[in-house]
């Protein structure tokens, strides 16, 4: 066990340990977690503990669970995933409710555990903890909106999940192995396994590939002010890593992900809430990394590029992402408000909010001397390495949406836009500030020395992203975005609407199930109920003198042949009759002796006998 | 504030020239590695930059307008 100790363990179990702390010393231990974790981590990689290979292998059922793969990929994720989870406990440090910091911990351990699994068991099991972990950081907001979109995101999961073990099952029938390696993914002569699409349907989930990114623009706005922050870099980022390890090189992930980073612009174009804006901006952004992924190939330069882009990406995007969180959540924070609509000019209470919003604002559109730069244009240049001229367009494009809505459009509506504040503010809480203030110093001392980042990576880095000429179109792309913003910013004030996204489907699914089960279903069952009655009431009816129901019975039908064939004039004393007897029914009933009763059951015994035999 | 938002347009627009520039010196003394036809021209980013931001806001507004706004209570009144 000395060889080596799980970094998500830490947290695990330091998640159960919260409870047992109050006041200043809870933050104190709050804030040791990730950097006990971090200690581990330089342990891992200067040769204390294993630094490559696979460890902490239980045996299970006959086969291995590998608890901690390490390599530098997982290493590479593991870096930014404690790194990121100091600055977010940091943000988060004023925030009373415990089960918040427990739901927290939990999911940031779970991560790791996908991180460091070796094998496809342990995956899914972490792979699930992570998913309800962090429906407890939605919930927690405690408004019905968070209740009902945090249901929605725990659905998709739960579907998510299912189509994970499905495809682990298939898959370990198929080739009898749980080790978590590249998935087969058809041949010449053979087809794709249907295991593999299972398990590639799961990970583009948690990825927010469209159609299924839904949930990721529904449930992150409602979640809290610091659990938001949390959730926008784990679940995604670790699908990444996980596509990564499982699909490199798999050409549809170029497409998806060209499409992603195009899809999250125009819809972010849209959005009036300023975290669902960012939230768009993460599918766009997580949209390079699954291009990435798809250029993948293995064992080819470009490919190396390309996963080191998406690595690299995900790394920078973890960063930033958060800290535009931060300051979309600082201004939620203070003002209770998020919408475009209903903020502005609010530099004058909030500038130092503004200035390192902006740092991330910068990092994620690209700008040079910020982490995004050195990270995106990878993913940009392999697409450019494989020659792929429309993949190019589209990721170059989205660059330029991003500047537009992350950089000019939410801060220009948030901080300006009015001349006069729209309402009171301050700056948030100094814990907010000071983790922001880190983050910040974290994303531009990368953009600065991005070979920090580089010697992380899984593939050795051959690119150098202060070259003139990236310099150069960078800067005239930026420069010239601002231009066409500046010309067009009233047409970007907020909209009092809405977007309808593809969680349409699943919020009408419910109704219309509803509405099945209303109408015609309950139409059948009335139907049903009806008849059954009738067939009681007229058997109840009929057994009170089944002699004379016969009776009446037979009389009705003559009628009734008679109505058919004759003048129905002449038949209306036959009728009268009938009803008379009707309204006689069921009249005298014959009384059976003593004897005439015992041999009507001494019959019915002996009809019942005969039966038996015969049947037998 | 009004005379600061002036100069910093100025200094705006001077980097903007300045990067035009940049664009033509780069691409006519250093002759970086082009992949694709479009990057032989000195302005290309500049011209993507502007004709793309405006693309985006008017055709997303479009899609938007014509069909996937809808009122901020869409779902409760549909619920």
């Amino acid at each position: 066990m000395t060889e080596w100790f799980h970094p998500g363990l830490i947290y695990l179990i330091g998640a159960l340990l919260i409870p047992l702390f109050r006041g200043r010393l809870k933050k104190v231990y709050l804030l040791s977690l990730p950097i006990l974790a971090f200690v581990n981590l330089l342990l891992i990689s200067n040769g204390f503990f294993l630094p490559e290979g696979k460890t902490w292998v239980l045996p299970f059922l006959g086969y291995d669970l590998v608890l901690g793969r390490i390599d530098r990929l997982s290493m590479v994720f593991a870096y930014v995933f404690v790194i990121a989870s100091f600055c977010m406990m940091l943000y988060a440090l004023h925030v009373k409710e415990e089960g918040e910091h427990v739901a927290a911990y939990l999911y940031v351990g779970s991560t790791l555990g996908v991180v460091f699994a070796g094998d496809l068991f342990t995956l899914f099991f972490f792979w699930e903890v992570m998913a309800w972990s962090a429906l407890y950081l939605i919930w927690y907001r405690k408004t019905r909106a968070a209740y009902g979109a945090g249901l929605r995101y725990i659905l998709v999961h739960f579907f998510g999940g299912l189509c994970l073990l499905g495809g682990i099952l298939l898959h370990f029938h198929a080739t009898g192995s749980i080790a978590f390696e590249i998935f087969p993914w058809g041949g010449e002569s053979s087809g794709i396994p249907l295991a593999s699409v299972l398990i590639l349907l799961a990970f583009v989930i948690n990825a927010a590939v469209p159609p299924f990114h839904a949930w990721l623009s529904d449930a992150y706005p409602e979640a809290t002010v610091t659990g938001a922050v949390f959730l926008t870099a784990f679940t995604t980022k670790s699908a990444i890593y996980a596509l990564i390890r499982g699909f490199p090189g798999l050409e549809i992930l170029v497409w998806s992900g060209a499409i992603m980073a195009v899809y999250g612009v125009v819809f972010a174009v849209l959005e009036n809430d300023i975290r669902r804006l960012l939230a768009y901006h993460i599918i766009s952004q997580v949209g390079y990394m699954v291009a990435g992924v798809g250029m993948g190939v293995m064992g080819t330069a470009a490919g190396e590029m390309a996963l080191n882009g998406a690595a690299a990406h995900a790394f920078c995007h973890i960063l930033y992402k958060a800290l535009l969180f931060m300051g979309a959540g600082a201004v939620l924070h203070v003002t209770g408000r998020s919408k475009l609509t209903e903020l502005g000019g609010l530099y004058r209470y909030m500038p130092v909010t503004f200035h390192l919003y902006m740092v991330g604002a910068y990092s994620i559109s690209g700008f040079p001397l910020f982490n995004g730069f050195v990270s995106k244009t990878m993913v940009v240049q392999a697409s450019a390495m494989w020659h792929m001229p429309i993949v190019w367009l589209m990721l170059e494009g989205a660059s330029i949406g991003t500047f537009l809505h992350t950089g000019l459009k939410l801060p220009w509506g948030t901080w300006f836009a009015k001349d006069k504040p729209v309402c009171e503010g301050k700056e948030p809480p100094m814990n907010m500030l000071v983790a922001m203030g880190l983050t910040s110093f974290l994303c531009i001392v990368l953009g600065v020395y991005p070979k920090l980042l580089y010697d992380l990576l899984p593939y050795p880095v051959h690119y150098q992203p202060y070259a003139p000429a990236h310099l150069v179109s960078m800067s005239q792309l930026l420069g010239f975005t601002f231009i066409a913003f500046w010309l067009l910013r009233r047409k970007l004030y907020g909209e009092r609407t809405i977007t309808l996204d593809t969680d349409w489907f699943y919020r009408f699914a419910g109704k219309w199930v509803i509405w099945f089960c209303e109408k015609p279903l309950m139409a059948f069952a009335d139907f049903v109920d009806e008849k059954v009655m009738d067939l009681v009431h007229f058997l109840v009816w009929f057994s009170r003198n089944p002699a004379a129901a016969l009776n009446i019975k037979g009389k009705e039908l003559k009628l009734k042949a008679g109505m058919l064939v004759s003048n129905p004039v002449g038949l209306r004393e036959y009728e009268r009759m009938i009803e008379e007897e009707r309204k006689r029914y069921p009249g005298e009933l014959p009384k059976l002796t003593l004897g005439a009763s015992l041999v009507l059951v001494l019959l019915s015994f002996s009809v019942y006998l005969i039966l038996y035999l015969l049947v037998k | 504030m009004k005379i600061k938002v002036k100069h910093l347009f100025g200094v705006l627009y001077g980097c903007l020239f300045l990067s035009i520039l940049a664009g033509f010196f780069v691409h006519l003394y250093l002759h970086p590695e082009v992949h694709f036809f479009w990057e032989r021209l000195p302005v290309f980013s500049a011209v993507y930059g502007f004709i793309g931001c405006i693309m985006i806001i008017l055709g997303s507004k479009a899609i938007g307008h014509l069909w996937l706004q809808k009122d901020e209570d869409y779902y409760e009144k549909h619920e």
